[in-house]
Formats: C-alpha cells, sequence, structure tokens
C-alpha cells in the first residue's frame, strides 16, 4: 500500500512537468489536424524524456524498478499511432535494459508493448472516424491500464527466475497499474483542455473579425473616399484595440482615429517612408518597434512607435493603405498583424467588386442611352414624312400630330429617372401609337386596356417603347393588308402582367435587332425586380407576337 | 407626258408624291399602289414607261419587286425613300434616280430632267441581274412566298404559272421566262422547268425526249428540243 503512494508522489511529480509542458509553446506540436514530421520528432523526444523520467523516479523494489515510464509510450502511441508509439517504446525500453536487474530484458520488450498498444488504438479510432476519442481521458485510462497488465504479464512470462518475477509482481502490480493510469490520464486531459483554450480563442477571434468585417464592408460598398474612411478608421479603431489606425490614398492621408490623430490629420500628404514603401512597392511593411521603428516624420514627442501597413488595392493597382500603430509603451499583438491583413485582403476584393458593379451600371446607362438614340431617325423621318403630307388635307390634324410629336420628344429626352409610373408610360406610348397611326392610316388599329390598379406601378424606362416599336416595325409593317396591335395589362396572382400582342406573327428569335432590345428591358427589368421577373415571348407565326412583361404587383403606397 | 405608277405602302406618300407630280405636269400619273403585288399586276397592266418605288414595304420590298417584271415591259426606275442608307445602294443599282422623303422641290426638278433625257436618248432601263431568291403565289387573296430553293418543277397550264413543291401545287403570276433567267430553274420544255437539284432519274424515251422523274416523285416531261441541252447542262 505504502508502494501505491509512494509511486503516485512519483506521478504527481511528472504531472507537474506535464503541466508546465502543456503552458509551454511546444504545446503546438500537438498540431490542430495531420500531424507533420515535424510535430512527430518533437513528440518524440517529448515523450521519450517523459518516458525516461518515469524510469528515473522509480523505486527499487526487490532488484527491479517499480516506475511510471509507461506514460510517455501509451501517450506517443495515442497521440502519435503505432510508429510514434514504438519508437518512443523502444528508446525507453532500451534505456531501461542498460539499468540493468533481472527484469532489464521483460521490463524494455514491455515499454516496446505498451508504445505499440496505443499506438492500436489510436490506429482503431482514427479508422473508425472517432478523432477525438484518441484525446479522451477514459481512453486514456482504460489503454494505460491495459498497458501496465499486459507489463505485469510479459514479466511473469520472460523474467527468470519465476518465483522472483511472482513475488515481485504481486508486489508492484497494483502501484504501478494504478499509478501509470491515473498519471497518464490527467496529463492526457490536461493537453486536451490546452487545445480546447486554443480553439475557443480561434472562435471568439474569428467571431470579432467576420463582425468587423460585416460593419466595415458595408462602409465601403459606398466608396473609398475621405467620408467612408472616416468612418472605417473609427470602427476599426474601436474594435482592434491598437493605439491609431490610419488610412490613405496614394498621396495623402484620408483618415486618422486614435492616440496620434491630433497632429496626423487628415488631408495631409504622406511623409512616413514606411508608407511611401508600403505604397510604391506594393508590400506589407511592419515595424514592430523593436528591430525596425517607426519614427513620427511629424511630431518628436508623438507616441507612437509600432505600425502595420498594408497596401489596399483594386485588381493590382495600388489605391491607398491601412495602417494600424501602437505607442511605443505597448507590444504590437500578432492578432492585430493578422488582423489587418486579413481584413485589408477583404476590403480589396470589396473595392474590385465595386468597381465592377460601378462599371455594369455605366454600361446599362450607355446601352440606354445608345436606345434612346436607336429610336429617333426612323421614326422621327416617318413622322415628318406624314405630318408633311397631311398639312395640305388637314391643317388641324397636322397641328395635332405636331404636339403629340413634340410631347413624345420631350418625355423621350429629358428622362432622367430610371424608372416611371405605369400610366406615365402609358401616356407616352399613346402618342407614339398615334403617330403610327397617322402614318399607317386605315392599316394600324390600336387597342389598349390597362386595368387601373396598375397604374401607379414603377416600371424601367424604355420598357414597353421598344416592345411597340419593335410591333410595329417588324409586324405590321410586314403586313399587307395593315394590322393591329394590342396593349393589355392585369394582376396575375402576385404579379403585374402588360402583354404587347401584334397580329402579324412575325417574331424572328436570335440574333436579330428586336432581339436585342428585347434582351436589354429583360435584362433591366431583371435586375431590378428579380430573376422571376422579365419579359416572355409567344409567338404564332402568321396568328400574333405575343410579349409578356411581369412585374411584382406592390399595393399603392398611402400618400 | 411621262406615264407613271406610284409604288408606295403608305398612303400619305402615294398622296403626296402624285400631287407633286401633277403639279409638274409632265406625268400622268396611272396608277397608286400599296403593296409589290398590287404594283406587279398594274404594271403589266398599264405598261408604265416610269416607276416611283419605294423601298420599304410588307413582305417584297423594292429592289426584290424589281428583280419579278418582265424584261421587257420593264420601266425606268426612280427610288422614293425616307432613309438615305439606302441611297447609296440605290445608285449601285444603277436605276434612274432617287428622291429622298420629304421631297425638295428643286431636287424633283432634276429628277424630271433625267427621266426626260432618259426617254428621248431611249436608254435601256435597269434590269436587275440578281437571283429571286423567293416566288411570290396565290392562294385565292393570300400571298405566299415560296423559295426558290424549295420549288420541285414550274408547269404552264390553261390557268397560268404553277410551281410544285414538296407542299403542294401554287399559282404564280410570274412568266415561265422571267423564272427560268432569274432562279435556277432550268427549261426540260416548252411547259415545264425543273430544279436540277430535285431530279432523282432521267428515263430516255423512244421519240427522242425523256421522262424526269423527281425527288418529290414527280413525272416532268423532257421535250426533244430541249433535252440535249439539259444533258449539257448537267454534265451528262
Amino acid at each position: 500500500m505504502e508502494l501505491i503512494f509512494l509511486l503516485l508522489q512519483q506521478t504527481a511529480i511528472i504531472v507537474a512537468i506535464a503541466y508546465l509542458f502543456s503552458k509551454s509553446p511546444l504545446m503546438r506540436y500537438f498540431g490542430d489536424g495531420r500531424l507533420t514530421t515535424r510535430d512527430k520528432i518533437a513528440l518524440y523526444l517529448i515523450f521519450t524524456t517523459f518516458s525516461i523520467l518515469g524510469t528515473y523516479f522509480g523505486l527499487p523494489v526487490q532488484g527491479a524498478i517499480a516506475n511510471t515510464r509507461a506514460i510517455g509510450a501509451v501517450l506517443a502511441g495515442l497521440v502519435g499511432g503505432p510508429v510514434l508509439g514504438v519508437a518512443v517504446g523502444v528508446s525507453a525500453g532500451i534505456h531501461r535494459f542498460f539499468l540493468g536487474g533481472f527484469t532489464a530484458f521483460s521490463c524494455g520488450i514491455s515499454t516496446v508493448f505498451e508504445g505499440l498498444l496505443g499506438g492500436l488504438v489510436h490506429l482503431y479510432f482514427i479508422r473508425q472516424r472517432k478523432h477525438e476519442y484518441v484525446y479522451s481521458p477514459m481512453v486514456t485510462f482504460a489503454t494505460a491500464f491495459c498497458a501496465e497488465i499486459g507489463q505485469m504479464v510479459i514479466i511473469l512470462l520472460l523474467a527468470r527466475p519465476f518465483e522472483d518475477a511472482l513475488g515481485l509482481v504481486k508486489v508492484i502490480a497494483l502501484p504501478m497499474i494504478t499509478a501509470n493510469a491515473v498519471g497518464a490520464t490527467l496529463f492526457m486531459s490536461m493537453v486536451r483542455d490546452q487545445k480546447r483554450t486554443k480553439d475557443r480563442v480561434g472562435a471568439v477571434f474569428s467571431a470579432k473579425a467576420l463582425d468587423v468585417a460585416n460593419r466595415t464592408l458595408g462602409i465601403l460598398s459606398r466608396g473609398f473616399n475621405q467620408q467612408t474612411a472616416t468612418q472605417l478608421a473609427d470602427v476599426l479603431h474601436k474594435e482592434t484595440g491598437v493605439g491609431m489606425v490610419a488610412i490613405t490614398d496614394r498621396e495623402k492621408i484620408l483618415a486618422t482615429s486614435g492616440l496620434g490623430a491630433d497632429h496626423h490629420l487628415p488631408g495631409g500628404p504622406i511623409m512616413s517612408s514606411l508608407t511611401k514603401r508600403a505604397i510604391s512597392e506594393d508590400s506589407v511593411v511592419f515595424a514592430d518597434g523593436k528591430n525596425l521603428h517607426f519614427t513620427c516624420p511629424v511630431d518628436a514627442s508623438c507616441p507612437l512607435g509600432s505600425v502595420l501597413i498594408v497596401p489596399l488595392r483594386i485588381d493590382r493597382d495600388v489605391i491607398g493603405t491601412i495602417e494600424l500603430f501602437e505607442p511605443k509603451d505597448k507590444l504590437f499583438l500578432k492578432i492585430n498583424r493578422t488582423f489587418g491583413e486579413g481584413l485589408t485582403t477583404l476590403y480589396s476584393h470589396q473595392l474590385l467588386r465595386l468597381q465592377y458593379e460601378e462599371q455594369k451600371t455605366l454600361l446599362m446607362r450607355s446601352e440606354l442611352k445608345l436606345m434612346q438614340a436607336q429610336v429617333n431617325p426612323h421614326f422621327l423621318f416617318n413622322t415628318l414624312n406624314t405630318i408633311v403630307a397631311v398639312v395640305r388635307k388637314d391643317a388641324d390634324r397636322a397641328r395635332q400630330l405636331l404636339i403629340r410629336l413634340s410631347s413624345f420628344l420631350r418625355t423621350n429626352l429629358k428622362r432622367t429617372k430610371e424608372t416611371v409610373r405605369l400610366d406615365e408610360e402609358l401616356d407616352h406610348i399613346g402618342d407614339y401609337l398615334e403617330i403610327e397611326k397617322a402614318r399607317f392610316a386605315d392599316r394600324l388599329q390600336v387597342i389598349i386596356d390597362v386595368d387601373d390598379e396598375l397604374s401607379y406601378l414603377q416600371i424601367p424606362i424604355f420598357t414597353l417603347q421598344p416592345l411597340i416599336e419593335n410591333a410595329i416595325k417588324h409586324g405590321i409593317s410586314e403586313m399587307l393588308n395593315g394590322g393591329r396591335i394590342s396593349v393589355k395589362g392585369y394582376r396575375h396572382g402576385d404579379s403585374a402582367r402588360i402583354v404587347v400582342e401584334d397580329n402579324a406573327g412575325t417574331y424572328t428569335e436570335i440574333g436579330s435587332a428586336e432581339g436585342l432590345g428585347m434582351t436589354l428591358v429583360d435584362k433591366r427589368l431583371k435586375n431590378l425586380f428579380g430573376s422571376s421577373y422579365g419579359v416572355a415571348v409567344d409567338c404564332q407565326p402568321g396568328e400574333y407576337t405575343r410579349i409578356i412583361v411581369s412585374l411584382p404587383m406592390v399595393e399603392e403606397k398611402q400618400p | 407626258m411621262i406615264r407613271s405608277i406610284i409604288v408606295d405602302d403608305e398612303l400619305h406618300g402615294r398622296e403626296e408624291l402624285a400631287v407633286l407630280l401633277e403639279e409638274t405636269g409632265k406625268f400622268t400619273i396611272l396608277d397608286s399602289c400599296v403593296n409589290a403585288f398590287d404594283a406587279l399586276k398594274s404594271i403589266r397592266k398599264y405598261r408604265p414607261q416610269l416607276l416611283f418605288l419605294d423601298i420599304e414595304m410588307p413582305v417584297v420590298g423594292g429592289f426584290e419587286l424589281l428583280a419579278m417584271i418582265d424584261e421587257e415591259i420593264m420601266p425606268y426606275v426612280v427610288f422614293v425613300t425616307a432613309y438615305d442608307e439606302y441611297a447609296l445602294q440605290a445608285f449601285e443599282e444603277k436605276t434612274l434616280d432617287y428622291l429622298l422623303k420629304p421631297i425638295d422641290l428643286k431636287r424633283l426638278d432634276k429628277m424630271v430632267d433625267k427621266v426626260i433625257s432618259a426617254i428621248k436618248t431611249d436608254s435601256r432601263p435597269f434590269i436587275p441581274d440578281g437571283l429571286l431568291s423567293r416566288v411570290p403565289c396565290y392562294i385565292g387573296t393570300t400571298v405566299k412566298m415560296v423559295p426558290s430553293a424549295e420549288i420541285d418543277h414550274v408547269k404552264t397550264k390553261i390557268g397560268g404559272v404553277y410551281i410544285t413543291t414538296g407542299e403542294g401545287s401554287f399559282f404564280t403570276d410570274l412568266t415561265l421566262k422571267l423564272l427560268e433567267e432569274r432562279t435556277s430553274l432550268v427549261r426540260c420544255h416548252k411547259q415545264y422547268l425543273i430544279h436540277p437539284d430535285q431530279i432523282d432519274r432521267i428515263r430516255p424515251l423512244e421519240n427522242g425526249g425523256a421522262e424526269i422523274t423527281t425527288r418529290g416523285h414527280h413525272a416532268v416531261p423532257v421535250s426533244r428540243r430541249y433535252y440535249r441541252a439539259l444533258k449539257n447542262q448537267l454534265g451528262l
């Protein structure tokens, strides 16, 4: 019984060392997932040391040594697998062998066995895809327990004379099994706790990073300028807690927030050579305050001493920098460094996306301009010709047509808003159709029938006009005996439908000019309302062409 | 007085031009036509000296109409268009002249001089040399445009000229001679044209002629007079 306590005392020392170890940087060799060869070599050295220590701390009993050597071997096997387990077992076993005694050989062999057993358990759980069990204290306890029983059996089988071996085992079996199992379990639970703490810190860091990213990306989506830079600097300063945050473009400081903000003023030119270097070399510059100092170029009494400068890019062009400063009396945390670099990369992506969006909008605008320009020449000439002829016969009618034309042109040329109320658009195409009716004389019939409840709906400008122009140009104009155009609007479930129909049925697919105009209309509707809305075509050759525009049906806002 | 026909699908265009032409006192307007088909009939009926022709018209445009007019009755042509993108093309087609709508009176005078001098010198009217890619046929009053490539053969009967395709037989008011000149159809008989690509078999007959079976399983006679020429044409 006394031996149990003595041995547990030794175990306590091992565990104490293990505790110190778990707080040391050596812990990183336990890795986050797969162990690299380097990790394995480090773990081999660590566990071999523990195992040999276990032998040295052992107590001489009847010409043998009661010890805690098994802890190192079993753990090595559990953590690193059979190869590592056996390697530690062989090393500690050989060491034990050379210490002599009648159990020298059997103890050496059994250490190898213990490492192997730990390794097999490791292998079993990996194969079962239950990696976390490897670090489970219960599993460790059971493994060490069995390993020690195994050692006793080996001693009985190999050590001679058998009577001495039996006598020895009777004395040391219980103490060694208990001490090793308890020791290994405590060791493993410390390793596990340490790993968990690390994970939790990582999770907190990630959550914070995502939160900051979320809040700042919104700011940047309004562009990169002095105003957004100021807001960005404030948020970053508050969230990271660094001494000062500065944001620059290529030439000047856009915003500062924090300690040195009183003399690092927005609008001032970039003076620091470090910033200039970061911009010209397009590289991250880190002055840690020990090897490389930040020296304020403005004020000698400036408290700032270290800085991280990360270039901000759009595509490949550096457009500015984001800088995190710490005062001279504070260490620049590695976490803030990672943070600063990561966020800036994110911002660069955001800015690139923003630029892309801007270009897309620009393109759309110019397409719209093009469409506006496309309207004019043919229509205008046709109309003028009609009026020239009408003026001779019916001056009043000619006057009416000129007024219609004037109204149509005014609306067409003075459109600045992106959307227009449906009833206004109907007035607009009403002008257009009235003029076309005059041109075609009795060859064109027009029916407009749109439910009143649709009249306040907002639709993108130039939605109906191109469709009606198509119907005239490619439909009615191709009919020998004239034709009919109808514009109908009604509610269809949750959406509104506007159907432009002609009875020519001459619609041709892709590649045609009418296809292009329609694609544009469809694209703009989808952009504005989402992909479930847009333009659909139904054509029965020689019978009709039906262009169906669907929009969301929104209830009228009460004024 | 120059005997003229106006072809324009727009009422106002026809009326305006008619007024302007009458004011010059040099034209007799025989007819005003609203499309190419009307124009074709009217040209055969009145044999005008001059055609005022709109370019953009439904189904068959101005250029295509010219390809449907028999050479003997081809009038001089003045194109009338609202868009000058066609003007250049009209020049290349070597027609007599063109007018832009709305019509400028000075320009109209120049046109009149040109027309009068052309008639005096009796210069030949322009004959289009392109092939006719579609042939207008009639089913009652409905017009059906038959692509030339789809024609199996053409036959003259007492009622007129009939075009046979995979879909059936259709009446056309174009002449056999015009079709022979302006399409890739080949004469094989006084009353027949055959599409060379549609010939399946040729069976010689004792009288020196032959009988063609077309891909569409129609029997078409080949007279002795055209047999040799046909064989030469087919490289037989």
